[in-house]
């Protein structure tokens, strides 16, 4: 099998270099003539090298096409899109020394310019942007034919990329896979194993359409056992970006719920506004943003976001604390009532960050958050999101330390429990209320400011979370650090998962049908109280 | 009454608008029901006053169908080229009429047989129903539902052959949302003296005594529950033909937390705090929105504010302290501690 194939190519290439060889002398004028511009003996010129189909050429073919062709001497350059320095196209295609002084560009017209179009398929290849040679190679699996195949065989051998190199030999899988020559099929079908990528799918379901009479075929088998592997792995990738996007949507929500979780459990208070401290958060990321802009020289830009960070958590604290002494102090342990007068809240402080902000604005993510980890083919972890995850796994320990480690925590808790025997034992409940709101309005302000490398900032944005955010606090069970960090991940993970299978408005109805049901067993959340204390 | 005015001083608008606002009254008694009466606060309440209206707009767009069309324009731009099943029952007005009111009535049947079965109560309860709020509101959105996706359902002419633009049907329809605002709230006065009602203020006051004293608290929440729910779904069917469109905008987790406030502003625990709430609230917002369009907002968050932490009992309940608050006034000593027990009794009552 191996040894045919091996015959096959060096008989192709024989005649290849057999051809190059006896027509180069005129291939070498024909080039001249279109590098000198000579008008009369253009035409011909132009028509003997689309003819002959020289691979050298090539390049120099390219740069007419693109309309990028220049020239110095006998030697012709080009000039990449994204790229800064020149390329020589002719004779070699290699980057230009650094002296291309006195290098004119050169304009054929578009009569040549059609004529070569047809050659398009193979200039592609001739250029050093690596995602461009991908296309061109992709573009071998729809229309490349036998004749190309050795053409390709001679361009990857000097291909250094692995994933140019592993798209090239695919592309020539493909041709051979369509090829209809049962032996260059089996060929095509053992060289791809395991390791065919996503885009062998198309392909080999076309070698299976055409196979559909003999299912009994070794190659069939083979074929469908390939495509279920590709899928396979697919799918794989598609589970871990949903998990990955579930636990960073998770960590948001975590950033939000945990502060109303607490405050809910401290004074009985359902704090509907507490979204709009998500949006303060944001609002003061982008304030800071502008300050930047306008303020301080532009190479300290960068840095803004990490002033942001503990600037959003104080300016969201101290409003929060401000809010508590105005109005909800006067609505400790009435839930219902909070629940309509902080709603009330939200409206007019929404209101009025629409007039003096307007409708939509959004902050610029630092350079040092854009892009991020491929982990595997295809599946690529952004750094703004792992960020958030981190900063959510941060601030969570944090509380953790602050309620379970410290004398704050300690007092917290105890006026959890019971507010009358606190004051007794004299805590100064108030102070305790202002502190634990500060800190809840805080932790959404920091969220709302990490929430400006994945979004927008709109004035409504935290009533996006805030239902999302009570239904976690629901399950995971008022005032409980652990049961709401549980219940956080699960909504977050979950509802990404349902919203992969279906529309992301039936993955919220499933979710809340979910929810409900769970209720059934565990009225009072994933780890409620017991003995006396789950009385109320 | 403004009907008396009505041949010649008002306008025929003001007057579709007052006929708006004795069906959002509808509505705002069935929230005080639920809410003032048993306790349970339930944020869902717009949902089924848009249940209502969508059931009667489904029979308008069907008997309103431009001629030579089989299927409303919506679901022609959306390429759907049959009737969905769900749709046929709504072409005869009777049937369309009994879904309107029983579609609702098996919803919140089957809803708050699960979640009072489990005990849920108070704020959770509140927080359940405002997720499902929020979850109906996006299902309604959706064009793969149906039902007109954003837009909703609009683009009426006739009702049972009546032209709705005709102010005949006008008055007609204001009629009628008068007389069944009246009816229901007769009844609903009639349902709160009866045993059942006595029972559900108690479910208020105290549930645990109720349930440990042998009454089956969770059917009374999920009886009341139906009630209220069909009586904010009869609010929706009167609205549709008086508006003209009905879209999930309606439903959203504002509106039904809009529908609270008219009933804490105008008295929770009174029926009729719950229909001035409404009609005050509404024409507070016809007011505002015509003469200072941003400031509403605020109006609406501040009526929020003010009325939970000054006006307890609403309206209602400040006109009775004012009442108090001019006994003691005038009283004579004797008399004036009296007086202050009966006010003491009223703040009881209250806290």
């Amino acid at each position: 099998m191996l040894k045919s194939k091996l015959l096959f190519l060096t008989l192709i290439l024989g005649t290849l270099s057999f051809t190059a060889y006896s027509f180069e002398k005129t291939v070498e004028n024909s080039v001249q003539t279109i590098l000198s511009n000579n008008k009369t003996e253009l035409d011909s010129a132009v028509n003997f090298l689309v003819e002959t189909k020289t691979p050298h050429t090539y390049a120099l073919i390219g740069a007419v096409l693109e309309k990028r062709l220049y020239v110095k001497g006998t030697k012709a350059y080009t000039l990449f899109p994204g790229i800064k320095s020149y390329y020589e196209v002719y004779p070699e295609f290699k980057e230009a020394e650094s002296d291309v002084a006195g290098i004119t560009p050169l304009k054929l017209s578009r009569k040549y310019i059609l004529k070569f179009r047809p050659l398009s398929k193979y200039t592609q290849l001739y250029t050093p942007v690596a995602q461009s040679k991908l296309n061109a190679y992709q573009r071998f699996k729809q229309s490349g034919t036998l004749e190309d195949v050795a053409f390709l065989t001679e361009q990857l051998k000097t291909e250094s990329d692995e994933k140019v190199k592993a798209a090239g030999n695919e592309a020539i899988y493909t041709i051979w896979l369509l090829s209809g020559n049962e032996q260059l099929e089996m060929n095509a079908l053992a060289q791809l194993g395991e390791g065919a990528s996503d885009q062998m799918l198309d392909p080999l379901e076309q070698y299976l359409k055409k196979k559909e009479n003999a299912p009994q075929d070794q190659s069939y088998i083979l074929a469908s056992e390939l495509i279920s592997t590709i899928q396979a792995r697919e799918r794989f990738i598609n589970t871990a970006q949903n998990l990955f996007s579930g636990i960073s949507l998770g960590s948001i929500l975590l950033l939000v719920a945990l502060g109303l979780g607490i405050i809910y459990g401290l004074a009985g208070v359902i704090n509907m506004s507490h979204g709009e401290f998500l949006m303060i958060g944001a609002y003061t990321t982008y304030v800071i943003q502008q300050c930047f802009i306008s303020y301080l020289p532009a190479s300290w830009f960068e840095g803004y976001f990490w002033v942001s960070l503990p600037l959003s958590f104080i300016t969201a604290g101290l409003i929060g604390l401000l809010i508590e002494r105005l109005i909800i102090r006067h609505l400790y342990n009435k839930p219902l009532e909070s629940l309509l007068g902080t709603w009330g809240l939200s409206l007019i402080m929404i209101q009025i960050c629409r007039s003096i902000f307007g409708d939509i604005t959004a902050v610029k993510s630092p350079e040092l958050l854009s892009g991020g980890i491929e982990v595997m083919d295809g599946l690529i972890l952004p750094f703004n999101r792992l960020f958030i995850i981190g900063l959510t796994v941060f601030m969570g320990v944090l509380t953790y330390i602050v309620f379970f480690k410290s004398r704050l925590g300690v007092k917290i808790r105890a006026v959890t429990q019971n507010r009358n025997m606190s004051a007794c034992l004299g805590i100064s409940t108030k102070r305790i209320d202002a502190m634990t709101f500060f800190l809840g309005s805080g932790l959404a302000g920091i969220a709302g400011c990490a929430m400006t490398l994945i979004g927008n900032v709109v004035p409504n944005m935290g009533k996006t979370y805030i239902v999302d955010s009570f239904l976690i606090v629901v399950v995971g069970g008022v005032g409980k650090l652990v049961g709401i960090i549980a219940s956080a991940m699960g909504v977050g993970v979950l509802s990404k998962i349902f919203e992969s299978f279906y529309e992301a408005v039936y993955g919220k109805v499933i979710m809340l049908a979910i929810i409900i049901f769970f209720l059934q067993f565990k009225p009072k959340g994933l780890f409620p109280d017991k003995g006396r204390l789950s009385e109320e | 009454m403004p009907l008396g005015n009505l041949l010649g001083f008002v306008e025929t608008n003001t007057m579709t608008l007052w006929g708006r606002y004795f069906c959002f009254a509808i509505a705002a008694i069935g929230i005080d029901l639920i809410w003032g009466y048993t306790g349970v606060l339930s944020m869902t309440q717009a949902f089924f006053f848009c249940l209502g209206a969508y059931g009667i707009g489904m029979y308008m767009t069907l008997s309103n169908l431009p001629e030579g069309h089989q299927l409303p324009a919506f679901m022609e731009w959306n390429q759907v080229t049959e009737l969905p099943t769900f749709w046929a029952p709504f072409s005869s007005f009777p049937l369309a009429f009994i879904l309107s009111l029983l579609v609702p009535a098996l919803f919140s049947l089957i809803f708050g047989f699960f979640v009072f079965r489990s005990r849920i109560q108070g704020v959770y309860f509140a927080i359940i129903t405002q997720a499902l709020a929020l979850a109906m509101f996006l299902l309604f959105s959706r064009n793969e539902t149906m039902l007109g996706g954003t837009n909703g359902l609009t683009d009426f002419k006739y009702l049972l052959g009546f032209d709705l633009r005709e102010t005949s049907t006008k008055l007609g329809l204001y009629f009628l949302s008068f007389i069944v605002l009246c009816l229901i709230y007769i009844y609903s006065s009639f349902l709160t003296k009866s045993k059942f009602g006595k029972g559900l203020v108690a479910i208020r006051d105290s549930e645990s005594r109720m349930r440990f004293t042998g009454y089956g608290v969770s059917a009374y929440k999920i009886t009341i529950f139906m009630i209220g729910s069909v009586i904010a779904a009869i609010g929706g069917m009167l609205y549709l033909p008086q508006t003209g469109i009905i879209t999930p905008g309606r439903m959203d987790v504002q509106a039904s937390i809009e529908m609270i406030v008219w009933v804490a502003l105008g008295g929770r625990g009174n029926l009729k705090g719950a229909v001035l709430g409404a009609i005050v609230v509404n024409l507070l917002y016809s007011i505002f929105t015509s003469i200072l369009p941003g400031g509403w907002l605020y109006v609406l968050g501040g009526l929020f504010v003010i009325t939970v932490l000054y006006l307890d009992k609403g309206m209602i309940g400040l006109f009775q302290q004012i009442q108090a608050y001019i006994k003691t006034f005038f009283a004579s000593d004797k008399n004036n501690k009296e007086a202050e027990d009966v006010e003491n009794e009223v703040i009881n009552v209250s806290a």
